[in-house]
């Protein structure tokens, strides 16, 4: 079993595009902080801000849980928004609900959850229309490079 | 790997410990402790910003004097472009080389042809890079230094192509050590240089090689000579003895942050001068964000190279008598066009090794044992003013804080929570004024 050796909790305010990247640009500090593998900061920081964005694009508030366990980060980003209708189709690279405002922002691009995927060693995401989505994802300590 | 060598150094003696050398410091690298500025050399990136910040000249760049030069049989100046709008209008390109050959060079190079091989060389880099974007320009060597320190996971986005200035001095040896039959350790290679931060690239290349230079000479320290000579000949109305090297638009261009402009102007392409701007746009491509763009032009210095620490005029009256010489030319000439044929095929101009990592050597411990120390730091951070007043030493309460948690420094540093350590600095800084 894991030990768990740090938890950070930030909110994240929906809509927000002022602040969108702060609380990743956080969690990088303090990874950097603690001498973490390169490889292994830039797969969390990527987890991070997408999971970030999304809540800002789509959500009304949420928290993002970051945990450091002696083998790897978690990072858990939990809303209170609109939920995922069709959770495949929104894992298909380039499929996008963002506004054309979201898009003109730089934004929207349909690369979020894909890239959270792509990003993580384990990842799931529990997600109730209405309510809001969990996505929850870990990388390992030691498998990048 | 070997410690990281710096362009500058600190001269004790001189240093009065003012405090503005660490306020000054983007990457929070000066401690001043018993009065006397500190560097912690790994988190030292050569921005040279501390060298602008200090009046009392204690630090100064590695840069050579004119004097030491002396002893090769054979002297080549490399201006850099920087150099030609640091003059008064009155002062022509022309008059500048001859200025160089009467401060002791024995040639002036023609510096522009390595400028348009490199930069063809690199907008063929781009168009066929295939890895991940964008691509970083990599001939400010603080924009290297910073990505091997703090983004080490976008060394690959770095360009792996020579500066002008190595290919010139590549070339400077074999022409010359060919043409005059001297062994190549007797020729000079000098690069007039608009900051201390060239020297790195040159005494420690970033990619571990050799550099083909032989040192660097500030735009400052030739600045009167170079001057005095230009004045003297329009007194008696010389006749320039020198070849008319500053022909094209295109080398001038190099000298401000838009060197490649014309050369990239088909791909998604930014600038970003300033090292804060830099640091803030790394860290979006690090989130992944940028992705659409291809190419990133990055000077650590505002404005780019024409407001290095070593130059002499003012950024924005430079970049004027710049663009008053560039809109005179074309954008290149037949002689350049003649060189660039038979040379770029000839050559190679891709850094022979990879650019590594130079992680920061960090918290010393397992992971266990960093989070601890992390842990400890936030706790003392949480009993400090967060003023950053920099009177304990450190530019902030979290460098403090780190420095206690590990060992370097003591909480009782801080005037807020010693009054010793006020009266201590009350004694010190009367003493010292």
């Amino acid at each position: 079993m894991a030990e768990e050796l740090f938890r950070r909790s930030f909110k994240i305010h929906g809509r927000d595009f002022d602040k969108a990247g702060e609380t990743s640009t956080e969690i990088k500090a303090i990874l950097k902080s603690l001498s973490i593998d390169a490889g292994v900061i830039r797969h969390a920081v990527v987890v991070a801000f997408e999971a970030e964005m999304n809540v800002v694009m789509y959500a009304d508030e949420g928290t993002m849980t970051f945990v450091l366990t002696d083998e790897a980060i978690g990072i858990e980003v939990a809303d209170v928004g609109p939920g995922i209708p069709d959770l495949e189709l929104a894992m298909q690279e380039g499929y996008s609900t963002a506004s054309d405002e979201m898009r003109e922002l730089g934004f929207g691009f349909g690369m979020g959850l894909p890239n959270i995927k792509r990003n993580s060693d384990t990842l799931s995401i529990t997600t109730e229309v209405g309510k809001g989505t969990t996505v929850s994802s870990h990388i390992l300590l030691d498998s990048h490079e | 790997m070997s410690e990281l060598r710096h362009g500058f150094r600190l001269e004790h003696e001189r240093c009065d410990g003012c405090l503005a050398c660490m306020r000054s410091c983007p990457t929070f690298a000066i401690r001043v402790w018993n009065g006397k500025a500190r560097l912690l050399t790994d988190l030292c990136i050569d921005c040279g910003w501390c060298l602008k910040a200090c009046s009392r000249g204690a630090i100064a760049a590695t840069t050579r004097s004119l004097s030491e030069i002396g002893r090769f049989a054979f002297k080549v100046a490399v201006p850099s472009p920087v150099l030609f709008g640091q003059f008064p209008a009155a002062v022509t390109p022309d008059d500048i080389v001859d200025g160089l050959l009467a401060a002791g060079f024995d040639a002036v190079w023609d510096y522009g042809i390595d400028i348009a091989l490199v930069a063809r060389a690199v907008a063929s880099y781009v168009e066929t890079w295939r890895g991940p974007r964008p691509l970083v320009s990599s001939t400010c060597p603080v924009i290297v230094r910073l990505a091997q320190v703090s983004y080490p996971s976008m060394l690959e986005q770095l360009v792996h192509i020579h500066p002008p200035r190595e290919i010139a001095g590549r070339e400077i040896k074999r022409r010359y050590s060919a043409e005059l039959g001297l062994p190549p350790e007797e020729i000079a290679a000098i690069y007039i240089t608009p900051c201390q931060a060239r020297i790195i690239s040159i005494i420690q290349p970033a990619e571990g090689g050799k550099s083909h230079l032989d040192g660097a000479i500030g735009i400052g320290e030739i600045y009167n000579t170079v001057l005095a000579a230009a004045r003297s000949k329009s007194r008696t109305v010389g006749v320039s003895g020198a070849r008319h090297l500053v022909r094209t638009a295109d080398m001038l261009r190099w000298s401000t942050s838009e060197a490649l402009s014309r050369h990239l102007f088909r791909h998604r392409y930014l600038t970003v001068t300033g090292l804060t701007n830099v640091i803030q746009v790394f860290d979006d491509v690090e989130k992944g964000k940028l992705r659409n763009i291809e190419f990133l032009e990055c000077y650590a210095c505002w404005g780019g190279c024409l407001s290095g620490n070593l130059t002499v005029d003012n950024l924005y009256v430079s970049l004027t008598k710049l663009h008053k010489l560039i809109s005179d030319l074309s954008e290149t000439d037949s002689a350049t066009e003649a060189e660039i044929a038979r040379r770029y095929p000839a050559e190679d101009y891709a850094l022979e090794r990879p650019i590594r990592p130079r992680p920061l050597a960090g918290i010393p411990g397992d992971l266990r044992e960093r989070v601890r120390k992390v842990n400890e730091a936030e706790a003392i951070l949480a009993t400090l003013p967060g003023l950053d007043c920099g009177l304990c030493g450190a530019p902030n309460c979290r460098c403090l804080a780190r420095d206690v948690s590990t060992g370097d420094a003591s909480r009782a540093d801080c005037v807020f929570l010693s009054t010793e350590r006020l009266e201590e600095l009350k004694r010190f800084y009367q003493r010292s004024r």
